[in-house]
């Protein structure tokens, strides 16, 4: 169906009904937060203000439960456990125990052992029943709390309170109001229909307005402005008949378009985030730039410290380009032999090469760990073999990282050889045979024929198989480890050692990813485009 | 922030409010650890049908970065077994929930004093225990009549074992839980009373030189971990080694064994003390009715619990009592473990410790190659610990 048959009207409703769907989304996560910040706010509220009555001698506020518990007196068997008295009908002071009838005396010891600990407390409970607890000093009036003469704690919870329940029916109001002002623009005339538009999709942050929500307001009159100048530009249509069209092919294609929503671009964009943020003991600050410049300026380090990002970065550049070296080298090599049409058994041989690519690649990695050992390893009992001394792998940098690459090597190299048996077979005999009756030499029918059509399969491959390579956790984790001294990591295990060993820096750990996101776009980038300009020359 | 708290909060709620009754454990036993305990959960529900309790068994490796990150998001289990290492770490970040209040002297009593001072951080408890974990000495009968009771006299079975290129003792120096013994013998700590870390001391360098000297002069082998240990002890190429609980199932049928405690440092007349793990059962600070977890926990670890780890799992159980049951008290290899117990050093439960064994490793590793001095190595790893530390 052609754009221009339908009807002024619909078009104004479908484009209407895609900018509201987005804008009730942004109302709704504001509202929700605004809400829950609010039910916290009045009830922490409350809380303290009973555990302040309370500290003056005053009764609770209705609705909250308040007590007196008294400073801790330690078991003298058990230095950690503590005796506590609780004073909760306004009298006598009587022993804080475990009582199946009073639940809420465990709240208030820990509240008064969190008190002790780190002054006063004001906050929701976590429990989910949002509660708020406060405790507060109770010093009776002309007195101070002493280390010595500790004060009884003022506790207050208060009673369980749900958030306010999500306004359906002013929402549908406001949306069916939006719907009457974008319809009746679209009656008019063109002109007015955008305004509609515009005015429709920006009704829905009034409600946005009431609750004071000025970011999901700005945002949904954001979208009213989108919504207008798509329709303006003519791309709402554009968008719809295109999706009208392929509508067999979208469909084919939403199950993947969702699950790499879901499975990539999510975690790829919280990571992004977490990057700006800073990690301890369970809490996030937002940091800004500083896990990044602090990676960059490689934290006030020596370049020839193993923590030194820079450092990190040129072991890993070091230890890609020698792995390619490696795969591609071999790799090629063994096509060669197995595109030989009289070696026999060609089939099997294939099969028995690419079986490294088959295992799983942690599984040959602790297995060449294993072999690299030093009292048991296979590799050391070669050596005595032939009377040479036993090597200790991972006490230097050269061996532990040779010890690396070998395994890598065995990791990677079947990899190239497919790709270079494919494109071998590719390439036409009869060039071969007109080189022969030319003259060539075999180096030069390699030299002038071979490598130039292996180098358009060959040229992906690396680029990937780089790629893959820089991010090898598997191998440096298991095999070296970093040994000797961190200087074997490369990027991605330093990474996550900031995540896991240096006290769950996860916001480093996060912005270390994005560096390396960072630096592996560049090589796709431009490190494709001089394997590419090296093919066309 | 506190926007973002109390977000975070409902949304845990929201996920949360449908649970069934009743008490979900995880842990990571396997064997006869795992047979001990299910016996123990089947007596628990045959008992109290109304709080049923189910165990959940969780692979060991990432167990502990499961648990931090479930917890916390309402998803995790009631209770959880773990060692007493990341108590520090749990509680700072709220996820475990303190039991103090649950707990009495009498409770306290029925536990071993090591045990249950694992539990305790900032001047709380966090968990009961189940049992302790330490190194001590397993030495070859055959080719060692008489223990080593000194360092002096363990260095003396070397000659006669380099003869046939064997080893006086095997054990794993490269990491710092297995050099703890020497460090903690000759002095050292890791941290002080006050929780602060005290890593480059001359008393942590002499433990160092002296673990130097021991590979240097071909004593105990460079650079062995578990696997090289307990093949380099099945063939005879060491006369002993030095390792925990987990070791005996390692052991080869028909290697003549016996454990001792570990041996006097010679040098300063001090026993070699292994770090105390202490296995125990943790709250999660989300468990939905903690005075029924509890009463689980409470259970779990009772005498008559305990005795069934003790015989059926050889478990060096936490409750004296345990040791009194007949089948119990003639099992020498628990004997001396509980008597290494009394030369042991508790895991330090300061957060900071996770960011030490891999900086330390790597100084060991440098100083065993002989790369390096340990004086120095020492200063680098407080150095680059303290760099962790840096906010």
């Amino acid at each position: 169906m052609s754009e221009a048959a339908l009807p002024l009207l619909q078009r104004q409703l479908r484009d209407f009904g895609v900018g509201a769907i987005l804008a009730i989304i942004v109302a709704t996560v504001a509202f929700v937060a605004v809400r829950n910040t609010e039910l916290a706010a009045r009830q922490i509220d409350l809380a303290t203000r009973t555990a302040t009555a309370l500290a003056g001698g005053g009764a609770p506020l209705p609705t909250v439960q308040g007590v007196l518990v008294s400073p801790p007196v330690p078991s003298p068997k058990h230095p950690y456990l503590h005796q506590r008295k609780i004073r909760d009908d306004g009298a006598t002071w009587h022993a804080l125990v475990a009582d199946p009838v009073h639940p809420a005396h465990k709240l208030y010891y820990d509240a008064a052992t969190r008190f002790d600990a780190t002054g006063a407390v004001a906050e929701l409970m976590r429990d989910g029943t949002g509660r708020a607890i406060a405790a507060l000093p109770a010093c009776p009036a002309g007195t101070v709390a002493t280390p010595a003469t500790p004060c009884p704690i003022a506790i207050a919870i208060t009673s369980p309170a749900a958030p306010a329940p999500y306004p359906y029916l002013v929402m549908i109001g406001v949306l069916g109001l939006g719907a009457a002002i974008a319809a009746a623009g679209a009656l008019v005339s063109r002109r007015a229909a955008r305004v509609g538009a515009f005015a429709g999709v920006a009704a829905l942050a009034v409600p946005a307005m009431l609750w004071h929500a000025w970011i999901a307001t700005t945002v949904i009159l954001l979208i009213a402005a989108a919504v207008t100048f798509a329709q303006r530009a003519m791309w709402t249509d554009r968008i719809a008949s295109a999706v009208s069209d392929h509508r067999a092919a979208f469909s084919f294609l939403a199950p993947a378009g969702v699950s790499m929503m879901v499975l990539v671009a999510a975690p790829f964009v919280i990571g992004l985030v977490m990057g700006f943020y800073d990690h301890h003991a369970g809490t996030w600050s937002f940091v800004g730039i500083s896990n990044f410049i602090e990676i960059l300026s490689g934290g006030g380090r020596e370049l020839d410290d193993p923590l030194n990002f820079w450092f990190t970065l040129g072991v890993t550049v070091l230890w890609t380009v020698t792995n390619i070296l490696f795969h591609v080298s071999i790799g090629v090599a063994l096509a060669l032999v197995l595109s030989r049409k009289w070696l026999r058994g060609r089939g099997v041989f294939r099969m028995l090469l690419i079986l490294p690519w088959a295992i799983p690649n942690y599984i040959t990695a602790l297995i060449w760990k294993g072999m690299f050992t030093k009292e048991y390893g296979a590799i050391n009992m070669l050596l005595h073999e032939v009377g040479l001394d036993g090597v200790s792998w991972f006490t230097s940098f050269s061996t532990s990282f040779g010890a690396n690459v070998a395994t890598n090597t065995w990791l990677g190299f079947p990899f190239m050889m497919v790709v270079a048996i494919g494109a071998l077979e590719t390439i036409p005999r009869e060039l071969y045979e007109a080189a022969s009756v030319d003259g060539a030499t075999a180096w030069q029918r390699f030299r002038h024929i071979t490598l130039p059509h292996l180098r358009p399969a060959l040229g992906p491959a690396v680029a990937l198989g780089s790629i893959w390579t820089f991010n090898m956790f598997n191998v440096i984790f298991l095999v070296s480890g970093g040994k000797p001294n961190n200087s074997t990591n490369i990027l991605v295990t330093d990474a996550y050692r900031w995540a896991f060993e240096r006290g769950e820096r996860y916001g480093m750990a996060a912005a270390y990813g994005t560096v390396i996101f960072g630096i592996l776009l560049l090589w796709t980038v431009f490190g494709t485009r001089i394997v590419r300009r090296k093919e066309d020359a | 922030m506190k926007a973002a708290a109390a977000l975070l909060v409902l949304a845990v709620a929201a996920c949360g409010q449908s649970r069934d009754q009743g008490v979900v454990l995880w842990h990571a036993y396997t064997g006869g650890e795992r047979d001990a305990l299910e016996a123990t959960a089947a007596t628990w529900n045959a008992a109290h049908p109304e709080t049923p309790l189910t165990l959940v068994a969780v692979p060991h490796d990432s167990f502990a970065d499961k648990l931090t990150s479930a917890i916390p998001r309402g998803n995790g289990p009631d209770l959880f077994i773990y060692a007493d290492d990341r108590i520090g770490a749990w509680a700072d970040a709220g996820t475990i929930e303190p039991i103090e209040f649950y707990v009495d002297d009498t409770r306290a009593d029925r536990f071993s004093a090591e045990a249950m001072n694992g539990m305790a951080y900032r001047g709380s408890l966090w968990g009961l225990p189940l049992a302790t974990k330490s190194l001590v000495l397993y030495v070859r009968t055959d080719l060692v009549p008489h223990p080593p009771t000194t360092t002096a006299e363990l260095i003396a079975l070397a000659p006669a074992m380099k003869k046939t290129g064997g080893f006086a003792v095997a054990y794993a120096n490269a990491d710092l839980y297995g050099h703890a013994p020497w460090l903690h013998g000759f002095g050292a700590q890791i941290v002080d009373a006050a929780g602060n870390l005290t890593l480059a001391t001359p008393e942590a360098a002499n433990a160092m030189a002296f673990a130097r000297t021991l590979v240097a002069d071909g004593i105990a082998p460079g650079d062995a971990q578990g696997p090289t240990v307990a093949s380099l002890f099945n063939a005879g190429r060491a006369a002993t080694a030095i390792s925990g609980p987990w070791f005996i199932a390692d052991i080869a049928p028909g290697v003549p064994w016996q454990v001792v405690t570990l041996p006097v440092i010679t040098e300063t007349g001090k026993p070699a003390a292994p770090f105390l793990g202490v296995e125990s059962v943790l709250m999660s600070a989300y468990a939905h009715d903690k005075t029924a977890a509890f009463a689980v926990m409470d259970a779990l670890t009772s005498d008559a619990a305990a005795v069934v780890r003790a015989r059926d799992a050889r478990q060096v159980v936490a409750n004296p009592a345990a040791y009194d049951d007949p089948a119990v008290a003639k099992d020498t290899v628990l004997r001396t473990f509980r008597a290494q117990l009394a030369h042991t050093v508790p895991m330090p439960k300061v957060p900071a410790m996770r960011m030490v064994w891999s900086p330390y490793q790597n100084a060991l590793g440098e100083v065993l190659a002989g790369h390096a001095d340990p004086g120095a190595q020492l200063l680098a790893v407080e150095r680059e610990v303290k760099g962790y530390l840096v906010r």
